[in-house]
């Protein structure tokens, strides 16, 4: 997919949203779903999310079961007018962040702009130190779109759109 | 297990976000208006979409909240089970709340402005990241710290070139109009 091959709208949502919700099948069927910062690639239309190896259980269910979910429905602090809400179905790879290509830098600037309170974290060094497990020792989970579905203004009581994700770098 | 002091919090959640797993193995969510029936463990909904009619079995329920700074986060999941009730619709019967912040009674993460609870966090984080890092065959690579600064400085300042050459092009076609 393409980035802009989504409509604009939809489009929007995926780069201004806060925050989706990030759903995973545990072992014995039972979904979790979890907020997660997202950052999405408009050059390759993945969506990338990363956990810590602390808190890592998202990226091992994702890891044995890699259809995951993504909805973004909640725009608080996005600034958009009446978005519409969305729903990315996907598979997920999973991979410890030990290099820092540009998906992982673009989540790293994500969260930096929208949690401007956390730079207190990432430029304190012995704070870095202390919290290099929460801040850098962490797993991405970046996420190849199959199904999106979409519900105009965020109005769940109608019946969602289905957009095609189209081809995927 | 049941938190009455988290299940008092529902209330003060304006929605939830409703997941389950279609045949296909695919995870699905949408966002819903819930209501905790008194006395029991059940969660009904107000106006369901009209997608999840359908949905029985395993389920969770997300409630979550933040600000504009992404400050002021409050998380909880409600794992149960989606099933018709007496009256055909459709409701949730909770099984278990999980928080993620490692205190069982509330659903507020810890704050820099709680330095109680930051430390809580920190010795249940740093805990579960040396029992990660001890399965791990090899230890964690240095971390670049200064090239990861450097890195994100620049996509940054390429973001506000992005948007002040949108903005400039906005100008443009504005003046454009008005001749």
């Amino acid at each position: 997919m393409n980035g802009t091959a989504l409509p604009p709208d939809v489009e929007a949502v995926l780069r201004r949203f806060y925050t989706c919700e990030f759903t995973t099948v545990a072992r014995d069927g039972q979904p979790m779903t979890w907020p997660s910062v997202p950052y999405f690639n408009p050059e390759t239309g993945m969506i990338v999310c990363a956990v810590s190896i602390a808190f890592a259980a998202k990226a091992y269910n994702a890891r044995r079961h890699p259809q995951v979910s993504l909805l973004f429905s909640d725009p608080t602090g996005s600034k958009l007018s009446d978005p519409p809400a969305v729903l990315v179905q996907g598979e997920a790879q999973v991979d410890e962040v030990l290099e820092y290509g540009p998906d992982i830098i673009g989540l790293f600037k994500t969260v930096a702009a929208r949690q401007p309170d956390s730079r207190r974290f990432t430029t304190n060094p012995i704070v870095r130190r202390l919290f290099i497990w929460y801040l850098f020792q962490r797993i991405s989970l970046t996420v190849t779109p199959r199904r999106i579905l979409v519900w105009p203004k965020g109005d769940f009581t109608s019946e969602p759109i289905e957009i095609e994700p189209g081809h995927v770098v | 297990m049941w938190s009455e002091p988290l299940a008092a919090d529902i209330a003060e959640y304006g929605s939830a976000v409703l997941s389950w797993v279609e045949p296909s193995g695919a995870p699905i969510s949408i966002r819903c208006r819930v209501r905790l029936q008194p006395g029991t463990h059940t969660i009904t909904f107000e106006g369901l979409a009209p997608i999840a009619g359908a949905w029985r079995g395993k389920a969770c329920l997300l409630f979550h909240m933040h600000d504009a700074r992404l400050e002021g986060l409050r998380q909880m999941v409600v794992k149960g089970e989606l099933a018709p009730a007496a009256d055909g619709s459709l409701e949730f019967r909770a099984t278990e709340f999980v928080t993620a912040n490692g205190r069982p009674g509330t659903d507020r993460m810890p704050h820099a402005g709680a330095p109680l609870h930051m430390f809580q966090f920190y010795r249940l984080g740093r805990s579960k990241a040396k029992a990660y890092l001890a399965k791990r065959s090899a230890p964690w690579p240095p971390i670049p710290f200064e090239q990861i600064a450097r890195d994100v400085g620049r996509a940054q300042e390429a973001d506000q070139a992005q948007e002040a050459d949108q903005a400039n092009k906005a100008g443009q076609a504005n003046e454009a109009d008005r001749d």
